[in-house]
């Protein structure tokens, strides 16, 4: 069986998608196809890999508009996902193209330094003594020192898509949290501040990151716990964390929502006030009653209590 | 049939008529709905942001009430689906996890335990799985309606814990477009992101995106967007005209619930499933009698 790649060019300049022709072997990756046309079929075809192993992140690639590590996906589990004989490939999305598939790496690190994505090392930790933490401690952010740096989770991040100027690479996140979560970190909140300032809470929570991550790494989950870290040491966090914050509150108190309210714990009353034309077209079609009183669940002293015994927990 | 049924706040607020459609359509296939007792909010993807422990411990409450009347969970929004499927993921998963969250469950006073005995499913995923539901009901076939089966998000990711079907590939809403006697067209936007969680935050970008969604299904030519989430659909649906004017478009587009595509496919009027009480396109919609 052959399978058709069509492969999105990009050559000085010049856009085109370019047909091959390729005999599918049992277990072929993405990525030995790609190598077939280009010692078989076309030299000219730029792509970059290395390890072949899925640990260098060198070969992510975007196969039916889903990024994908190209050495370890086989290719006959995308034909049978996409019940096809033809498969798409383009370069990550969400990156510059630098000739084919081959993306520009460059503006991603200058974003990735906007976190200081290094640790200084708590004073009590020296040359003589190091810097020992316990399995427990470690475990902590063990997950997200796994990234590999291959841009998957980047690629359809809906956010990102849209404007990247006020936001991070998942990855960025990641590396974010596994910094903060260290606890041989002199100064977790350095990056925890520098992550909330360049757009911690504008996440769209869409879970792409999470999806496209090859290494399960969670990335959706890291923002999530550096928002929570942002509570935990008390940084203000405006609307985004507002937010969140009155639908946490709204379960303590009422049990649900209070929609009616959420604009104007998120936002202040001025803000909220200039709503006030949507609110109107919501009056007009029955979706706002302002007459009607918010309920109060009748088991909110429970509630309350188990709310208060997960945070004393969590302490 | 009966599940225990998870609401969610917004089907007891602004999209009341998404509470009455389910109600009515569940009780005319023959689905038994009992709604979870004193359940509160999931969460809404963002409590676990402000303490992951007391969000996890919520839901695992909620769970438990359904556990104790011996019901699987049924819920009908994306992300209520999510935030209680993540909860029991979790607690399956991770024994000591678990006996911390039911610790904290009894020191709140909370008579049951989380025990893991009941499965969390979507509205969209038992009438795709129990095909014999609709058998026989499809009193008005949609056969002039092209509609563009919008999933959202939650309901398809993260794959681990949302794993009805392929994420990357998902079929379920379609065929039942197709069995409800209507055409479905393949647009763009299927599977993106409405950006309803971060409509405050990120109020720019979101009104984009809800353009280019209503603006993709338009284009091609689909006469309603339906969609098995609640929150897109208030999204889309409530500032579809920001979104037109974000991305220059004269899109017009009624958006549905999932629940209100199908009572309309069993003979159920406008009123019925309460789309007088929707914002956008109201005079797009041609029901036939």
């Amino acid at each position: 069986m052959d399978v058709t790649l069509k492969i999105h060019r990009f050559v000085e300049g010049r856009k085109w998608v370019q047909g091959y022709s390729v005999p599918v072997s049992v277990g072929m990756t993405v990525l030995e196809s790609l190598i077939f046309v280009k010692e078989k079929l076309d030299p000219t075809l730029s792509f970059t890999c290395s390890c072949r192993s899925s640990i260098c992140g060198a070969c992510a690639v975007r196969v039916n508009g889903n990024a994908e590590l190209s050495c370890e996906i086989l290719v006959e589990d995308l034909l049978k996902r996409y019940e096809t004989d033809t498969l798409t490939i383009e370069p990550l999305g969400n990156f510059r193209v630098i000739r084919d598939l081959i993306v520009d790496w460059d503006p991603k690190y200058d974003r990735l330094k906007k976190i200081k994505p290094a640790i200084e090392p708590k004073p009590e930790f020296t040359a003589e003594t190091g810097c020992k933490q316990s399995p427990e401690e470690f475990n902590k952010f063990k997950k997200y020192a796994g990234c590999i740096l291959c841009g998957s989770c980047v690629s359809e991040c809906n956010k990102n898509t849209l404007n990247e100027k006020d936001f991070l690479d998942p990855f960025v996140f990641v590396k974010a949290e596994r910094l903060v979560a260290d606890s041989r970190n002199r100064s977790p909140r350095e990056h925890l501040q520098a992550v909330q300032d360049a757009g911690l809470w504008r996440c769209f929570n869409c879970q792409e990151c999470t999806a496209k991550c090859p290494k399960g790494l969670d990335p959706a989950g890291a923002i999530e716990k550096l928002k929570e870290a942002t509570f935990k040491m008390g940084l203000s966090q405006g609307v985004g964390g507002n937010h969140a914050k009155a639908i946490y509150d709204d379960i303590s108190d009422s049990g649900m929502l209070d929609e009616s309210k959420l604009n104007i714990k998120s936002e202040g009353f001025i803000m909220a006030g200039l709503r006030l034309p949507m609110a109107l077209r919501l009056l007009n079609v029955g979706k706002m009653n302002p007459l009607e009183s918010h309920p109060i669940n009748p088991e909110i002293q429970t509630i309350k209590a188990i709310v208060k015994a997960a945070e004393k927990e969590d302490e | 049939m009966k599940y225990a049924f998870f609401p969610g706040c917004v089907l007891k607020g602004a999209a009341a008529e998404a509470y009455t459609s389910m109600q009515k359509v569940c009780d005319k296939i023959g689905i038994e709905l009992v709604e979870i007792e004193n359940w509160t909010c999931c969460g809404a993807s963002h409590a676990q942001g402000v303490n992951d422990l007391a969000a996890l411990a919520v839901n695992a409450r909620n769970i438990s009430i359904a556990e104790h009347e011996g019901l699987p969970i049924m819920t009908v929004c994306n992300t209520c689906t999510l935030q209680l499927r993540t909860a029991k993921h979790r607690l399956d998963s991770d024994e000591k996890l678990k006996e911390k969250i039911n610790g904290i469950l009894k020191e709140g006073g909370h008579p049951y335990e989380y025990k893991g005995t009941s499965e969390i499913t979507h509205f969209l995923w038992v009438l795709d799985a129990h095909p014999e539901l609709l058998k026989g009901q499809i009193v008005r076939p949609l056969s002039d309606w092209k509609v563009a089966a919008y999933y959202g998000c939650h309901i398809l990711r993260p794959q681990e814990i949302m794993n009805y079907e392929d994420g990357k590939n998902p079929h379920s809403f379609e065929r039942l477009v197709k069995t409800l006697g209507a055409q479905n067209v393949e647009f763009d936007a299927k599977r993106k992101c409405c950006g309803f969680h971060a409509q405050l935050a990120a109020e720019d970008d979101v009104m984009k995106v809800t353009g280019q969604i209503v603006d993709s299904a338009f284009r091609a030519e689909a006469t309603v967007l339906a969609t098995p989430c609640p929150l897109c659909q208030m999204q889309l649906d409530m500032y579809e005209p920001e979104g037109r004017e974000a991305v220059h478009s004269r899109a017009e587009v009624p958006i549905l619930h999932l629940q209100q595509l199908v009572g309309f496919a069993l003979g159920m009027s406008k009123e019925d499933v309460g789309f007088n009480r929707h914002v956008s396109a109201q005079a797009k919609l041609k029901l036939d009698s």
